[in-house]
């Protein structure tokens, strides 16, 4: 018998609370931790615990920084490897454009933003049936002026490949802008006030966020 | 399978075909990650620096022959995984096993003194840090990279069971740390 195996029941539910947490667990192990917490005075106890862990192993993991000109660097390996780079077959202009753009500092890439994005709504109109592209930057066909948003300004040494990896991790949408002073409208796909804060938050605590202003929030509480 | 791991695909797939665009646009979605791995991994920022932009070149070169068994992060962090370990061994460092790793103390400071100047979470942040490099593994796997235990044993290369075992002793050693310092949870 494994190690595993002689696991008690309470030990054995300790082991599978983080995939719990992480949303990975299933079948038989995903109904046995439910019906642990269900039955369980210990068991909600044992969670928090677990989420704590959670919350620490994140904060230990973030507060790694990865140097900011990683993309640059990785670029200049890659064209070393496969040679002198070439407009890949299918790829519009305009993603070859932000493409471009993704590599350059936010400072000088206000204007751009600014461009880029009336492009990408104008092409959401000459190109109705394109291929979908990976930008972060909404089209128009989104419907991003009903959703939930806030106002960032971006510091200007701040690199847009950071802010897109940020962005995209949590599912938030460039939606408007830039300002004359910077700003940026982030359309932010919260159901409930609480997750509407917590990402508030979040992109406050960014080191690229200069200052973060709250607009609409979600229309429900909680 | 969520829409974003579907994309992952469909970024390896333009990749496979020789489109650098995409190799760049899954550098920016998991850089970050594979970067923070390895540092934990190894211990240094430079090796990691080196390991991570490897981890994507090898991407770049692989890419025709995956075949989404399983997903792109965790073949990322499997990829990853190999390349640290190889680097490691190279320079001679010590690998233990999970019999050792339950017997080597921490290295940092004994629970009392931690706490003394720390809450409970500063503690139990600086708990995972100290944690033998097998178990903080598994606790960074699961907590920070939402790895299945299947994914972990993918990465790692090892049986489930031993995913399950090592996230046991991992979680174990915590609550005994945290119990040394004053903040008994209850379990073990």
């Amino acid at each position: 018998m494994s190690a595993a195996e002689k696991m008690s029941r309470r030990d054995e539910m300790e082991t599978l609370l983080p995939f719990y947490l992480n949303g990975s667990l299933e079948g038989a192990e995903l109904e046995a931790v439910e019906e642990w917490l269900a039955t369980d005075p210990a068991a909600l106890a044992a969670l928090g615990e677990a989420e704590a862990e959670f919350s620490g192993t994140a904060a230990a993991n973030e507060a790694i920084r990865p140097p900011a000109d990683a993309l640059s660097r990785f670029a200049k390996a890659l064209d070393a490897e496969a040679g002198p780079a070439r407009a890949p077959a299918g790829q519009s202009w305009l993603a070859q454009a932000f493409n471009r753009f993704m590599a350059v500092p936010v400072g000088v890439a206000w204007a751009a933003a600014a461009v880029l994005l009336a492009l990408v709504m104008v092409q959401s109109f000459v190109q109705p049936g394109g291929k979908g592209s990976d930008f972060e930057i909404a089209g128009a066909q989104d419907d991003l002026a009903k959703m939930p948003f806030a106002l960032v300004k971006f510091k200007p040494e701040a690199k847009m490949s950071d802010i897109a990896v940020f962005l995209g991790e949590y599912g938030l949408k460039i939606a408007g802008g830039p300002t004359a002073d910077g700003v940026f409208r982030i359309a932010i796909a919260a159901e409930t006030a609480a997750d509407y804060e917590k990402l508030v938050s979040l992109i406050a605590a960014q080191p690229f966020a200069e200052a973060v202003i709250e607009g609409r929030k979600p229309a429900s509480g909680g | 399978m969520t829409a974003a791991t579907e994309t992952d695909r469909a970024l390896v797939d333009r990749v496979a075909k020789g489109d650098r665009a995409a190799v760049r646009l899954l550098f920016m979605r998991h850089h970050a990650r594979v970067y923070r791995f390895v540092v934990r991994q190894t211990g240094s920022e430079m090796m990691a620096d080196d390991i991570a932009n490897e981890v994507f070149l090898e991407l770049w070169r692989q890419a025709p022959g995956f075949e989404g068994r399983s997903e792109v992060s965790t073949w990322l962090l499997g990829i990853a995984r190999f390349k640290a370990l190889s680097l490691l061994r190279k320079k001679k460092e010590d690998w233990i096993d999970d019999d050792d790793a339950a017997q080597i103390p921490d290295s940092a400071d004994t629970p009392e003194v931690v706490t003394m100047k720390d809450d409970k979470a500063a503690a139990l942040r600086r708990f995972i840090d100290a944690l033998p490099e097998e178990h903080r593994t598994v606790i960074d796997l699961a907590y920070y990279h939402g790895q299945s235990v299947t994914e972990i044993g993918e990465v790692l290369g090892i049986p489930v069971a031993t995913v399950k075992t090592r996230m046991f002793y991992a979680r174990k050693k915590l609550g005994e740390a945290l119990k040394a310092a004053g903040y008994d949870r209850g379990w073990p």
